[in-house]
């Protein structure tokens, strides 16, 4: 998984989403879902974490 | 039990500890708010009470009937009326601090303050400013409600006063049928931001808890990735 932009910066935070299955979330839907629910995806490490094109770990999601 | 039915379960045991430990820092930071607010209000409220009896006292201490001197009324009802609107959220305050009820008694008594300064003061425009500050410091709770305890209390004095006695309130005995309506549409303008303010904060309060959370379950993520060895070497390490 690439957390690094071209530039070299570190990319952190994000704006979508894709769960499994292939349902896609902004961030706004994202955090509007029930934490247990959004805690289970951590935990499982299902939830792909995407900013802009860039795909980012969901430890550089959650610090932006 | 198979190896695979223990992780599921012991995989919902983390999940359900993760969201309940969230929960409790909310609570426990919103708890810790409204404490300190009950004990902030308990110092006003005697605060007020000795600026009351001050204020009766330099305004108008004597009185005369006929040749006698006598203490005016003002300075009785500062003490007493004052005492007694103080009495009741002090003690909540002191002795069930963070309890709902605590605070709603605060915000009764905190707007019967303002309405006592009113009257002390002779219905003084400057005085009704008291109001807005004490809305001001309710929204210290971060509690919606209490805010609109206190507007209520306010309106319902306002009403009251102005039909029975408004020289007490607007320091002259006629004023127009619905001078309350202008005084509560400015309470209703203040208080409708407060509110706003209020459960913003609540809300920033139950994010912060939920990032915690978040940080955990991924914490909790990296430790099942991590290899068996991994996972020995870091128990060993922590005993």
């Amino acid at each position: 998984m690439d957390a690094m932009n071209t530039g070299g910066t570190r990319t952190v935070g994000y704006d979508r989403v894709v769960l499994p299955g292939g349902r896609q979330l902004s961030r706004r839907e994202f955090e509007a879902l029930p934490l247990r629910e959004r805690v289970g995806y951590l935990m499982e490490g299902t939830a792909q974490f995407f900013n802009g094109a860039t795909q980012v770990t969901a430890a550089d999601a959650m610090k932006g | 039990m198979s190896v695979a039915v223990k992780a599921i379960e012991n995989t919902r045991a983390a999940l359900e500890a993760i969201v309940q430990r969230a929960e409790e820092r909310y609570e426990k930071r919103r708890q810790e708010i409204f404490r300190h607010t009950d004990r902030l209000f308990s110092r006003l409220m005697i605060g007020q009470w000795a600026f009351a009896v001050l204020l009766a006292w330099v305004v108008s201490p004597y009185a005369w009937q006929g040749m006698q001197k006598t203490i005016h009324l003002h300075v009785w009802v500062a003490v007493l009326l004052g005492g007694a609107i103080t009495s009741v959220p002090f003690y909540l305050a002191r002795t069930r601090p963070g309890e709902v009820a605590t605070r709603h008694a605060i915000a009764v008594g905190q707007m019967l303050w303002s309405a006592l300064l009113i009257h002390l003061t002779g219905g003084r425009i400057e005085t009704h400013f008291h109001v807005f500050g004490s809305l001001a410091f309710l929204a210290f709770y971060r509690d919606w409600p209490v805010i609109v305890t206190g507007a209520a209390v306010v309106a319902t004095d306002h009403f009251l006063r102005g039909i029975l006695w408004p020289e007490s309130v607007y320091g002259i005995a006629n004023p127009e049928w619905w001078r309350f309506l202008e005084h509560a549409g400015w309470v209703v303008f203040c208080v409708s931001f407060l509110i706003m303010s209020c459960r913003k904060s609540d809300k920033d309060m139950r994010v912060m808890a939920e990032r915690g959370a978040e940080l955990e379950a991924l914490s909790e993520n990296a430790w099942r990735n991590s290899s068996v060895l991994d996972r020995a070497a870091a128990d060993a390490a922590g005993r």
